[in-house]
């Protein structure tokens, strides 16, 4: 489903430039859960945000189930994004002046869902993260752990692809953070390909595969779990 | 998607309440200024709207050149009356001469009113299109007829029918009501007559008009006319430019030229400068419009300007939206969505700001607008005003925000950098930039009223009433009311004059004097006036002396202003002889003064000359009177009053105070000088509401630096020096651009005063005290507030 190769990615400044990625190189399959960990600034962000679609890369190739997205504008990107790819925050970042039902509604409303069909699937899920009771609640009325179930709930209700984490369980105790896991988990046992990225051995656990990095680079590849893939490599 | 923008919108008006309160505020007060403005214009640009011909309509105006000046006026000779009709009838739908409006008595039995009232011919009412409601379609036919307005039937009448009724008319002429007509709304040319009688009566009453039918030179009447539908205005002008020249010779030396002036001009395109049309209260309605767009301008930075600095605040809501999958335009649809919501709400509140106002601003413009409810034009000009207004303050912050990446603001190291603030300051140093120079225009023209005003008028206006002469019954009775007013205690002394002691209705030419250049055109202000005339008004002699009942001489006796004086280039003027006439049967003038010259005309031109001599035709159109300074002018006016209705008890009592009458002429300019008093102060309101607002933002922005400052020594006097030294910086450089660019426009407008002020530089430095010290102000209130907070809480934020 993915398959970069030799990405780059620099950031300058006046002075110095930093290499974010450095040649960079792996596939992910379809219906995979990859973690990837390392250091604090060892590019584990910027290659979220790169196969999000969020930024892009200075160098090297980003196949997206199939297609060079490498240097897509914009406006494709958007598009691409919208239709195959969630997001879960650590920080949730769920907009304060929508309530729980509008905020996991949002990414139906810009994919042109109709009203009826939105509120069936936006009851659907947030059913699904038993989080059905607080649907007319602003997002301060809810506990950190209640945020994030929300934020899961947005980044699953267009059925995407690609569910990118970035620390999910970072702002949240042990027993919120495992019930984060555990959904994760059971997306992933649903199809959803996940990506995540952790400092946390034990969130690590919970994937296939961690790919370990240092400075932009690959260092360590460990399979954790067998995964058996239900399609052919890209 | 809409339903979804608004909801955000409305809730982050909720949200922020004070940010929204300046916000819609600001707007409001600048849609409201823009809307009055907008109303006012529209008004103007209406004028004479009621008359379907109006592109036919047209008056004659006649150009005539004395010692290279061109003159242009609307009085014309009566011999034109027969010849536009009898050799040039194929240009004209109509034709009609007319007399100008005057005031006269109207008689119904007990019921006495004073009206306004024209001569005119027969076709006036077909050409204007008047709306008879009663009566006769051709209502003048008839010498004895009139026709009356309805709010003067009213009048007269009450809720009888006027059709058919007789009216007496200044106390002599019995006519007959053949037509009511419809009031002619206000903002149209001949609003101001109440009835009008056939010109066929006029030629009868007054004999001195037969003798003008082939006087070329007597130019006392008015002249409108409808071309034919497939006439051209111009051409038609060319063909009757020369008539004049042509039927009479002696016009060859003045360049006498007629030309058409079109109805649709004749409000707002009244001035003319050597011939040529030179404007008029159109530059006025450039003025305000101009004005209006200013003031919505600062409107719509503030509107622009709060937006963008609340941007960390919304940066990681569009992060969101952008990850989430909203593409950029949609992002900017939102952001117009929410700009659309507050101009809408602003509009509201405008439109009730203007409904609460109008009567105020009426009174102030002296206009008479309604609130145009009924008009589709009205409301779809509003929603085109809304969404443009929507669109400029919207647009900016749209796409300013929507332009975030939302890699940067998701990760939270998001921090707008300096040049982020760089079309704020822009912005901020446009709007003290209008303001400012708002400021100094207004102080200039209000510094050019009162060096008008203080200008000395060499006569005494205070304590001077005038009677106008409205009835024939006065004619003759000078004398005796002078005794009767003088024995009543309440008047000093009383004269009579052809004009007004405010104005000059009549010039002259014609004088032939010792020492005059060889092909001199001279032309001189013509005032017939008694013998009390130099005493009642106060004019000072500076030679010689005034009229005088000892001297039975002084029947031929001529007197100068002091500008007539320097204009003749003559020395020792008094005893000089004065030739008036042919040369082989001249009379014989004797200057046996000079008065010092009096303000009557322009308080912004010089004086022109002039000449006062002996009324001894009955001539008299006021009769000034001196009242007593020993009574107050309550008991003066009483006594006048009773002197006055024992001799003439059909005659309304009517006067003017001739103080009033002259702060008249300032009546333009003070309406100018109070409307850009209140727009200036407007322009301030609104500047200071988003400066207050950012000064707000920048506080809250620097927060945490305040705090440490703070920790490490900073009195509350530095951190205040710090949070207002930016602003106070913008508001140096808005004077620095405003200053010059204000001087150069007001030195452009205070030109077309002969008698101005020289623009002083305190005005400037006025006006930049004021920026600054209203700037500091505002500013302050949030620098001491953010100075004084406690930095153990602004710390343990971050």
């Amino acid at each position: 489903m993915i398959k970069i190769t030799d990405l780059e990615k620099y950031y300058a400044t006046e002075e110095v430039r930093t290499i974010a990625l450095n040649k960079l190189s792996f596939q992910v399959q379809e219906g995979e859960f990859v973690a990837v960990m390392g250091p604090s600034g060892c590019g584990k962000s910027t290659l979220l945000n790169i196969l999000g679609l969020l930024d892009d890369p200075d160098g090297g190739s980003f196949i997206f189930n199939g297609i060079e997205v490498a240097g897509f504008n914009e406006r494709k990107r958007a598009d691409l994004r919208k239709h195959n790819i969630g997001f879960v925050f650590q920080s949730f970042n769920l907009i304060d002046e929508l309530t729980v039902f509008e905020n996991v509604e949002l990414p139906l409303i810009y994919t042109g869902v109709k009203p009826a069909e939105r509120k069936k699937r936006v009851d659907e899920v947030l059913e699904k993260m038993q989080i059905m009771h607080r649907r007319k609640h602003f997002p301060q009325q809810l506990s950190g752990g209640q945020q994030q179930r929300v934020a899961v709930a947005r980044a699953v209700v267009n059925n995407p692809k690609l569910i990118l984490a970035d620390e999910p369980t970072g702002n949240l105790d042990s027993s919120n953070g495992n019930e984060v896991m555990d959904l994760l988990t059971e997306l992933n046992e649903a199809g959803t390909t996940i990506i995540m990225v952790t400092h946390s051995e034990h969130d690590a656990k919970y994937s296939h595969r961690i790919i370990r990095m240092l400075d932009g680079q690959k260092v360590t590849e460990n399979v954790l779990s067998e995964y058996k893939s239900k399609t052919l490599e890209v | 998607m809409l339903k979804n923008y608004f909801k955000i919108a409305w809730r982050n008006l909720l949200k922020h309440k004070g940010y929204s309160v300046i916000n819609i505020l600001g707007l409001a007060l600048g849609m409201a200024v823009t809307l009055m403005i907008g109303l006012w214009v529209a008004d103007e640009l209406n004028y004479n709207a009621y008359y379907k011909n109006k592109e036919r309509i047209a008056q004659i105006y006649q150009t005539e050149t004395y010692n290279g000046e061109t003159n242009t006026g609307v009085a014309i000779s009566r011999p034109l009356e027969f010849v536009l009709p009898e050799e040039y009838a194929d240009n004209f739908e109509h034709i009609v001469m007319a007399s100008w409006e005057q005031s006269m008595t109207l008689r119904v039995g007990d019921n006495v009113v004073n009206k306004n009232g024209m001569s005119i011919q027969e076709e006036a009412p077909q050409m204007l299109d008047l709306q008879i409601t009663q009566g006769e379609l051709n209502p003048l036919k008839e010498q004895n007829a009139v026709m009356i307005s309805q709010s003067c039937a009213k009048a007269l009448f009450g809720t009888e029918s006027a059709l058919g009724k007789i009216i007496n008319l200044n106390d002599r002429d019995n006519m007959m009501v053949t037509a009511v007509y419809e009031d002619i709304p206000n903002n149209n040319s001949f609003h101001a007559i109440d009835f009008f009688i056939p010109w066929k009566h006029y030629i009868v009453s007054e004999p001195w008009l037969k003798n003008a039918a082939d006087q070329w030179g007597n130019n006392s009447f008015q002249l409108f006319v409808e071309v034919k539908e497939q006439a051209d205005l111009n051409q038609v002008s060319q063909a009757i430019a020369n008539i004049k020249q042509e039927k009479n010779p002696n016009s060859v030396q003045f360049n006498s030229k007629f030309f058409l002036w079109p109805m649709e001009k004749w409000h707002l395109y009244a001035d003319f400068e050597n011939g040529i049309s030179s404007g008029g209260r159109i530059e006025n309605v450039w003025l305000f419009g101009i004005i209006g767009a200013f003031v919505l301008l600062l409107a719509c930075i503030n509107f622009m300007n709060l937006s963008t600095a609340r941007s960390e605040k919304r940066a990681m809501e569009v992060g969101i939206r952008k990850a989430i999958g909203s593409s950029k335009s949609q992002l900017i649809g939102q952001f117009l969505s929410e700009s659309f919501l507050v101009v809408f709400f602003a509009f509201g509140i405008a439109l009730g700001l203007v409904l609460l106002f109008l009567d105020g601003f009426n009174e102030l413009a002296s206009k008479a607008i309604d609130f145009p409810w009924n008009s589709t034009i009205f409301w779809v000009a509003a929603f085109l005003f809304i969404s443009l207004t929507a669109f400029i303050s919207g647009s900016y912050p749209a796409l300013y925000l929507s332009s975030f990446r939302p890699v940067k603001v998701l990760k939270g190291t998001f921090k707008a950098g300096k040049m982020a603030a760089l079309p704020r300051k822009v912005l901020v140093v446009t709007q003290f930039s209008v303001s400012i120079a708002l400021i100094i225009g207004t102080l200039i023209v209000m510094s050019q009223i009162e060096f008008s005003k203080n200008r000395p008028i060499g006569y005494q206006t205070e304590g001077l009433i005038q009677i106008p002469v409205m009835s024939y019954e006065f004619v003759g009775k000078d004398d005796l009311m002078r005794q009767q007013f003088l024995t009543s205690g309440a008047v000093m002394e009383m004269a009579t004059s052809s004009s007004p002691s405010t104005d000059v209705w009549s010039n002259r030419s014609g004088y032939d004097w010792e020492g005059k250049p060889e092909g001199f055109q001279e032309d001189f202000a013509f005032t017939e006036v008694s013998y009390e005339y130099v005493e009642t008004l106060g004019l000072k002699v500076v030679e010689g002396r005034g009229f005088s009942r000892a001297f039975a001489t002084d029947s031929s006796a001529i007197l100068l202003n002091e500008a007539a004086v320097k204009y003749m280039g003559l020395k020792d003027p008094v005893g000089k002889i004065i030739r008036q006439g042919s040369e082989e049967n001249p009379t014989l003038l004797r200057v046996i003064g000079v008065v010092e010259d009096a303000v009557v005309q322009s308080p912004y031109e010089p004086v022109k000359q002039a000449v006062y001599v002996l009324d001894k035709y009955g001539n008299a159109s006021y009769w000034n009177l001196r009242l007593n300074p020993g009574q107050s002018a309550g008991e003066n006016l009483a006594q006048i009053e009773e002197v006055f209705t024992r001799n003439f008890p059909n005659t309304p009592f009517s006067y003017d105070f001739v103080d009033q009458e002259y702060a008249r002429k300032f009546a333009e300019e003070e309406r100018v000088a109070s409307l850009a008093k209140i727009f200036t102060v407007l322009a301030i309101v609104i500047s200071c509401l988003g400066l207050f607002g950012l000064a707000s933002f920048v506080a809250a922005q620097r927060t945490k630096e305040i705090g440490v400052r703070k920790v490490l020594g900073a009195s509350v006097a530095n951190l205040w020096l710090l949070l207002s030294k930016d602003f106070v910086l913008l508001v140096v450089i808005a004077l620095l651009i405003a200053s010059p660019v204000a001087f150069y426009l007001m030195q452009e407008w205070i030109q077309k005063f002969t008698y101005r002020t020289d623009i002083s530089p305190l005005i400037f430095i006025a006006a930049a005290f004021g920026a600054l010290l209203i700037t500091l102000i505002t500013v302050s209130f949030q620098a001491i507030k953010a100075a004084i907070a406690n930095p153990v809480k602004s710390l343990r934020t971050e």
